[in-house]
């Protein structure tokens, strides 16, 4: 999948000043979009941080490169997921293997959550991120995908570069294959 | 001293309630359990942070011209 090209038209305005309320905005309102899916991507709260950062040091460089054919939101997937893939990639050339039973998982508990809650809410990231691990990448990042109501099929066909009929029925299995694993890891 | 014990207990119970309220034990779909752990995710303020700092240093991406959107090149 090939990262956003210059296109024939220019949908934003790239701001003059990296500390444009353009650029706040843009980050305010994806963020947790993307620090989501490199979190559960990756399984690792560390790397998410990095990527989240990198991909939207991306995005802020080439914000002039944004056609307007796709969503912002959808533009800043493309350039997440190609960066977690490439993270991935390297990370099996060097055959680094993530340690899974260091990893922190959880899901970092809102603030105003009672201790239990949190607890409980912890146990679940702890769950869903080992479910996610026993899947492949492809069924793990559509999963991640069709998760944001944001997306359309046709979006979601459009990022992982298959049909939206192919992307059904991958999800139709990748849907069977989560929950009979999660149902294990109670 | 027996009242207050039994306030604090019903208390205890009103907590768990609302505890168990909050999080749910059954989820009908994969998706909607993804949603719920999306929306309990928060973002850790030093990404803006650490953003703010790395994109102060660097220049602004000049326009493309004019010509380069007409030929889409």
């Amino acid at each position: 999948m090939n990262e956003p090209v210059a296109g024939e038209e220019i949908a934003i305005e790239a701001p003059t000043d990296w500390s444009a309320p353009e650029y706040a905005s843009l980050y305010d309102e994806h963020s947790r979009a993307i620090f989501y899916l490199t979190l559960r991507f990756l399984g690792d709260p560390q790397k998410a941080e990095d990527a989240t950062h990198d991909v939207f040091l991306k995005a802020f460089r080439r914000l002039d490169q944004f056609r307007g054919e796709a969503s912002m939101r959808t533009w800043l997937y493309r350039i997440a997921i190609n960066h977690c893939q490439n993270l991935c990639q390297s990370w099996q050339n060097r055959n680094i293997q993530a340690n899974s039973d260091n990893a922190i998982w959880e899901t970092s508990p809102a603030k105003t959550d009672s201790p239990l809650r949190a607890l409980e809410t912890k146990e679940l990231g702890q769950r869903i991120q080992k479910t996610l691990d026993s899947l492949s990448d492809e069924y793990r990042l559509l999963l991640l995908l069709v998760a944001d109501e944001e997306l359309s099929y046709d979006e979601i066909a459009a990022l992982v570069g298959q049909s939206a009929d192919a992307v059904r029925g991958k999800l139709h299995r990748a849907r069977k294959a989560f929950a009979a694993y999660f149902e294990t890891t109670v | 001293m027996k009242q207050q014990s039994k306030f604090s207990e019903n208390q205890e119970h009103l907590a768990a309630a609302q505890t168990q309220a909050q999080v749910p034990k059954e989820f009908a779909s994969s998706d909607e359990l993804l949603r719920f752990d999306a929306a309990h995710t928060t973002v850790p303020p030093e990404i803006g942070a650490r953003l703010k700092k790395t994109s102060a240093g660097i220049a602004t991406p000049p326009p493309r011209p004019w010509w380069r959107r007409m030929f889409n090149c």
